[in-house]
């Protein structure tokens, strides 16, 4: 892997792991149009690389957060100490994001493996790609639906039942389909169960940032590994080229989510997942 | 509600340790190194501390 190679993979993983495109399917599809044959992504130097790039984003969303996770993490164990509920928001949000972010361990452990063998490559992501941007089309409609005949009102993260996050969370773990977007699926189960656009994109972020930095902080040992030849720089430079690229890209969806809607990035998923589709089809990208 | 929280504390930390020491290999990739089993001892733990938690809000003075 180049270091111009390294730094593109950087900047894609940091913008698409938080626009609703799917970092996974971008990552499989982008090197494979672009025919960079020399990178393996089974290789253990590019694992430990992406390990890198999964840490710079989680730091990022920690340090944009880091206001909301200072009281939340305080609320979570004055909580615990206490032994029972209170109704401190930060409180009731930080139980709603453990909630939603157990399904994503149970189901990462049982699914990650053979989802990975079975839809590793560009047609499959391509196709899911797709799907993706169909399911933000569907969220969007039933909201407006939802809306339009029943008398229901948006509601904080607080007030999230503890149902629904636990639905947030299992649609969150559809994201380990490449071309599924992680914040994209979990923005749509978060819009159904009556959040508006800005609470869902917050708990979205909110609910990855703890399921990245484990997915960073758990493959570590891959950085480690004896055949893990990780050129030190192009690592350190991917990593916070990731975590900058982030750190931009939610600084804007936030903004963004405030006044408009999923469907741009639905537009985006099916145009460019039929490209790719079409592609991978004919054989011109494999 | 207690008791069974505690039980499945145990129970999932037992799991944690057994993973770690590559006792069992139940949802691992097939000739996985270490690292992965790791991981499954990790999540095991994490919910054997969120049982101990559950148990603790059953049995703090309402």
């Amino acid at each position: 892997m180049t270091f111009a190679q390294a730094l593109v993979l950087a900047l894609l993983q940091g913008v698409s792991e938080l626009f609703p495109i799917s970092s996974l399917g971008h990552t499989i599809l982008i090197p494979a149009a672009l025919q960079w044959h020399n990178i393996n992504r089974a290789s253990p130097s590019f694992l430990a690389f992406v390990v890198v790039l999964h840490l710079g984003t989680a730091v990022a969303l920690i340090l944009f957060y880091r206001a909301e996770w200072y009281a939340i993490v305080r609320a979570l164990f004055a909580s615990i100490v206490r032994g029972r509920l209170g109704d401190d928001p930060d409180e009731r949000i930080g139980w709603r994001l453990v909630v939603g972010t157990i399904p994503v361990g149970i189901l990462g452990i049982i699914f990650e493996v053979p989802v990975r063998r079975l839809f590793g490559s560009p047609a499959p992501a391509a196709a899911f790609l797709i799907i993706n941007g169909l399911v933000m089309f569907a969220g969007e409609a039933l909201r407006r639906r939802q809306h339009r005949t029943a008398e229901r009102k948006s509601k904080p993260i607080e007030e999230l039942s503890y149902p629904a996050s636990i639905l947030v969370g299992v649609a969150q773990s559809f994201a380990l389909l490449p071309g599924i977007s992680r914040s994209g699926i979990s923005m749509v189960a978060g819009l159904l169960c009556d959040l508006d656009h800005e609470h869902a994109a917050r708990f979205s972020f909110l609910l990855a940032t703890p399921v990245i930095l484990a997915a960073g902080l758990l493959e570590t040992p891959k950085l480690f590994a004896p055949e893990a030849h990780l050129v030190l720089i192009e690592a350190i430079v991917g990593g916070i080229a990731a975590g900058i690229a982030a750190y931009c890209s939610v600084a804007f969806l936030t903004r963004y989510f405030r006044s408009n809607d999923l469907r741009p990035f639905g537009w985006y998923c099916v145009v460019v997942g039929t490209i790719f589709f079409a592609l991978a089809r004919r054989g011109v990208i494999t | 509600m207690r008791l069974i929280a505690l039980l499945l504390a145990a129970f999932f930390f037992v799991v944690g340790i057994l993973y770690g020491l590559g006792k069992i290999s139940f949802l691992t990739e097939s000739g996985a190194g270490h690292a992965h089993h790791i991981t499954h001892l990790v999540v095991a733990w994490a919910l054997a501390l969120l049982c101990l938690i559950w148990a603790r809000f059953q049995s703090a003075p309402r």
